[in-house]
């Protein structure tokens, strides 16, 4: 699979938790390298990639950290969108 | 100027281009050292080299400023090399012997005390407090400097059986480092949160907020699209505040402190030990906390009356046991001594053997 | 700028002990934040409560940690702290520092933050104290671009510290200024990208005096010890008499395996029964060193009482040699975090999770055997578990004892 489809599952997984369930790291990698039978590393490679460019973003809260996707205020901040 | 490209996952400077080359030549090397006084050790090597370190009282809370001034004394006297302790005090190290007082006059006159090597008193582990932490029940750095103000003596010159390790930290998260101290002073809500239900809908997350809770305190209140807490359970973190801004919990007059007595991390003689509850309440009293600071200062004075050479604080207690140790001390015994939680059944005595 | 009356924190530049009020203040003088910090102060001085929120998501790109989030209440009345966040840079391996690099890391915090710094947090961490979240990744293109990287916070492994151990101790059992930075470099992406279900500290110290108190706050303890015998000076055993310390009173007598012995003339030590304390070696620091086969106390779970109770460190591993490249201790370390990320619910710490899953669970993870070492005392209870294993190992046992005609209990 190409990265950039890989990363579009990815995202679409997020989009599906959003709200629902604070994801970690790891439920990611899990998840998506189940539901598409991949390595753990190809999938974790692929999400660090989106959160390098702020597609995706580490977040925190109750003293743990979950990966979202990203309000419209941090791309802000980080300027990826004017 | 250009921002420099930034890099990721370098991880810290190495520590050896930091090390003086006295410390890098006798480095795994050292023989003994012997404390001279309590500002001042010296470190010798199986080579016979010397290296002399002088402490440093620091508030730990430190502006540019005074950095550069440390800066500047390392320049003068240790070709720019210094560190810092774990409880954050400042040292200078020179291998010249004939450098050393030069430095001390300097400190001297610079104002900068120095002290807190062996037997001593040394600075206070703390936490952010009012300075810096949403959680605060009081300020620790505030607390520190009273505390220390009136335990000076200790700290530059009078000697005590022991190291009397002190600790603050400013609620009961104890972000700070205490709860093995020889005496620790932990900040405490003692009120059940209040929740403005009407700001609730909009500012919080349920499910977040009932997660919150360490005890289970927290269970949804349908009828005011809130949630409700159970008195009986709650133990007043303040963590569903943490969450959830319009549930409060501070509370100016009832925020207050506790004192607990006792630990201590090393293995010396005994194994480590938590430090215990004696004082369950003192009322927040800034800017100088007058009744903490008299109690720290009474009971480190009983210690030091009556412990034997090399006891620490928990030691000593262990010989004569708590009950003379509120004897001695004058403490009022309460409930809140008697462990009511996880500790009961290792805590309550199961003999008829104790003192009167 | 604008000038604040403080009359209650002034009372805290009295007295002899330094003053961070004056630090404050010293920064405020040039910095419109600090400023603002010290009006803030002196308000909650006024009222004994607090005005700060617990953080936002803040940080620097790609990384899920370094920095923490911290906003005023109060950001109308005191703009330069409406937002007043940390930023933990990772502190040097035994805070030993140089003038010169010193001086850069506050030239870079005067351009962009308060001025204000705790040196050190209770982490470990170098932490800056206050700024704005527009200025976050210049700070760290600043700060990288020189040689210096974020700390850790959140659901990852916290900055890793150590005693300064060698450098100035004769009594380091291993060099834990090396295996700090070691672990450090080793573990980057654990650090910087939270991936654990919490938090995870680890902290060295070089003997069992534990002067970083690892014993108390770290989910995983490496404390130094040694095998083989307490080297003994005797001549300046005699000095130390001759200086009038009472030997029997204060080092046999206070031995808490009495497994010493002073005739008046030598010190005699039956090491095999020292639990190596340190109490008679710190007190006799010219007569007494450790013994040279040196190596390290791996302990496990201790972390603060929210909110079952607190834990100290556990015995896991009573001797491990430290040596360089540390791979025998990486792998360790590979093996307790595999363990916990099949175990852990979210937020709970290493210690929790053994407590819930069983020592036993734990130990077979790792692949440690049960030895006494591990334990203060044996279990009180019969209520216990047989595997099938168990059960086949001790009918073999005795089956073996059938043929060989003696009892191996
Ligand atoms: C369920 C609720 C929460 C609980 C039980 C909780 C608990 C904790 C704990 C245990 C820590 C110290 C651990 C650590 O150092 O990471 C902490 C720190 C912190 N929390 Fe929370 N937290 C909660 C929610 C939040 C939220 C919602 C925010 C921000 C939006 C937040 C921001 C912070 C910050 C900035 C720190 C200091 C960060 C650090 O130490 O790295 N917390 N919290
Ligand atoms: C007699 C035994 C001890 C000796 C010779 C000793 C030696 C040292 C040395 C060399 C340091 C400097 C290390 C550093 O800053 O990283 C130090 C610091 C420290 N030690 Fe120990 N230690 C002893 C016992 C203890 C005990 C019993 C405790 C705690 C219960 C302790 C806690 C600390 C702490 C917290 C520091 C930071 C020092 C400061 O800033 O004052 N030490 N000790
Ligand atoms: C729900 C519980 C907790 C909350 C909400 C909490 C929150 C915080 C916050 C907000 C800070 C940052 C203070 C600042 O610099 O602005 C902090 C710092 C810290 N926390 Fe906690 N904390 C919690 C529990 C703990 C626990 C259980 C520990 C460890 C046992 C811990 C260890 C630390 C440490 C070491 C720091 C750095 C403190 C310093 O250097 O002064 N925290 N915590
Ligand atoms: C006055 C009461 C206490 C205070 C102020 C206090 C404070 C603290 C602080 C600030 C830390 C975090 C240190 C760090 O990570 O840098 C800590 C950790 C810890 N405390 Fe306490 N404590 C207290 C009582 C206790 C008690 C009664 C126990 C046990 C019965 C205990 C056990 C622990 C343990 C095991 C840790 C490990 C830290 C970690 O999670 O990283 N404490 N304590
Ligand atoms: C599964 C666990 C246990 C069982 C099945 C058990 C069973 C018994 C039995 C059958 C007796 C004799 C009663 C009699 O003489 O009428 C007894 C006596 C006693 N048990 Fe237990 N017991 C258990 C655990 C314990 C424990 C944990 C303790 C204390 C820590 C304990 C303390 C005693 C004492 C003090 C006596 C009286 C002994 C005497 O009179 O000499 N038992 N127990
Ligand atoms: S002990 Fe409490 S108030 Fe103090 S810094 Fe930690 S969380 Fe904040
Ligand atoms: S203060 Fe703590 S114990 Fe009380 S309800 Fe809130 S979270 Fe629960
Ligand atoms: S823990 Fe031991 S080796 Fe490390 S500085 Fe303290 S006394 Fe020395
Ligand atoms: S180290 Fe402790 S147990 Fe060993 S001989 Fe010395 S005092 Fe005794």
């Amino acid at each position: 699979m190409e990265t950039a489809e890989l990363q579009d599952k990815i995202f679409a997984f997020c989009e599906a938790a959003k709200g629902k369930k604070k994801l970690k790291e790891k439920d990611i990698i899990k998840g998506v390298s189940a539901e598409l039978s991949l390595e753990a590393d190809v999938v974790k490679k692929a999400m660090r990639g989106m959160i390098d460019v702020g597609r995706l973003m580490y977040s925190y809260g109750g003293g743990a950290s979950s990966v979202e996707i990203p309000s419209e205020e941090y791309l802000r901040e980080k300027g990826m969108i004017p | 100027m250009a921002i420099p490209q930034r890099k990721t996952d370098i991880g810290p400077p190495k520590y050896d281009q930091f090390l003086p080359p006295a410390i890098k030549k006798n480095y795994g090397k050292w023989k003994y050292h012997e404390v001279i006084t309590p500002g001042t050790m010296v470190h010798v090597g199986e080579s016979g080299d010397k290296l002399w370190t002088v402490r440093v009282a620091s508030p730990r809370l430190l502006s540019t400023a005074t950095i550069r001034e440390h800066c500047d004394i390392a320049e003068k006297f240790c070709d720019g090399f210094f560190r810092y302790t774990t409880r954050n005090n400042v040292e200078f190290m020179v291998a010249d012997e004939s450098k050393l007082e030069p430095l001390k006059k300097e400190l001297t006159d610079r104002g900068f005390k120095m002290g807190g090597i062996g037997n001593a008193i040394s600075n206070v582990v703390h936490t952010q407090g009012w300075v810096h932490c949403h959680s605060a029940c009081t300020d620790a750095s505030g607390l520190v400097k009273a505390m220390m103000d009136e335990l000076m003596p200790y700290f530059e010159s009078k000697p005590l059986p022991n190291k009397v390790r002190l600790a603050v930290a400013c609620c009961v998260n104890m972000c700070g480092a205490v709860h093995c101290s020889d005496i620790a002073v932990v900040a405490v809500h003692t009120k059940v949160p209040e929740i403005k239900h009407e700001l609730f809908k909009n500012m919080c997350e349920l499910p977040t907020v009932i997660g919150s809770c360490p005890t289970r305190a927290i269970s949804p209140d349908p009828a005011n699209k809130s949630v409700k807490i159970n008195a009986e359970k709650c133990m007043y973190c303040g963590n569903c505040f943490t969450v959830c801004p319009p549930i409060s919990i501070k509370d100016a007059d009832r925020d207050g402190v506790a004192i607990l007595v006792g630990g201590k991390v090393n293995s010396l003689r005994s194994n480590p030990k938590f430090s215990k509850l004696v004082i369950p309440y003192i009322s927040n009293e800034p800017p100088r906390w007058p009744k903490a600071v008299a109690a720290i200062k009474h009971i480190v004075d009983v210690y030091a009356a009556n412990a034997r050479k090399h006891e620490r604080v928990g030691e000593w207690i262990d010989r004569i046991g708590w009950e003379r140790f509120f004897s001695l001390t004058g403490i009022d015994f309460t409930f809140q001594s008697i462990d009511d939680f996880t500790f009961m059944r290792d805590t309550m005595r199961t003999a008829s053997t104790f003192k009167w | 700028m604008k000038k604040y009356s403080t009359p209650l924190i002034d009372e805290l530049e009295k007295g002899p002990w330094p003053s961070f009020v004056t630090e404050m203040k010293k920064a405020a003088k040039t910095n419109e934040m600090s400023n603002d910090a010290v009006g803030h102060l002196e308000k909650c001085y006024a009222t004994k409560v607090g005005y700060w929120k617990h953080g936002g998501i803040v940080g620097v790109l790609g990384y899920g940690g370094g920095v923490i989030g911290r906003y005023s209440e109060l950001g109308d009345e005191f703009p330069g702290v409406a937002h007043f966040h940390t930023v933990r840079i990772n502190q040097p391996s035994g805070f030993y520092y140089t003038s010169a690099a010193m001086k850069e890391i506050c030239d870079i915090w005067d351009k962009y933050g308060s001025g204000l710094t705790n040196v050190h947090g209770s982490t470990g961490d170098l932490v800056l104290l206050g700024t704005k979240t527009d200025a976050l990744e210049n700070i760290f293109a600043e700060y990288s671009s020189r040689g210096w990287d974020l700390g850790g916070s959140g659901s990852a492994l916290r900055t890793p510290s150590c005693c300064l151990g060698p450098s100035r101790c004769e009594w380091s059992n291993y060099d834990t200024l090396d295996l700090c930075y070691a672990l450090t470099q080793e573990f980057q992406d654990e650090i910087h990208r939270p991936m654990f279900s919490y938090k995870f500290k680890i902290k060295m110290s070089g003997c069992a005096c534990d002067c970083v108190a690892s014993i108390a706050r770290a989910d995983m303890s490496i404390i130094g010890t040694w095998k083989g015998d307490i080297r003994i000076d005797q001549a300046e055993v005699a000095n130390y008499a001759k200086k009038g310390m009472d030997i029997n009173a204060e080092i046999i007598g206070m031995c808490p395996t009495q497994c010493m012995s002073y005739d008046g003339k030598e010190i005699k030590i039956n090491n095999a029964e020292c639990n190596r304390c340190m109490h008679c070696i710190t007190k006799m620091t010219k007569a007494l060193r450790p013994g040279t086969e040196r190596g390290a106390t791996i302990c496990i779970g201790s972390k603060a009482p929210i909110v079952v109770g607190s834990l100290l460190s556990w015995v896991i591993v009573p001797f491990i040699k430290v040596e360089e490249p540390y791979t025998e201790v990486k792998d360790l370390i590979r093996k307790i975090w595999e363990w916990w990320d099949d175990n852990a619910k979210p937020r709970e710490r290493i210690g929790e999770v053994i407590e819930m899953k069983g020592m036993r669970s734990f130990l077979e993870g790792i692949g440690q055997e049960p030895i006494p070492q591990q334990i203060k005392e044996p279990r009180k209870d019969p209520f216990m578990f047989y595997t099938e294993e168990d059960m086949v190992g001790f009918k073999a046992k005795e089956a073996e004892e059938k043929k060989t005609g003696k009892y191996k209990f």
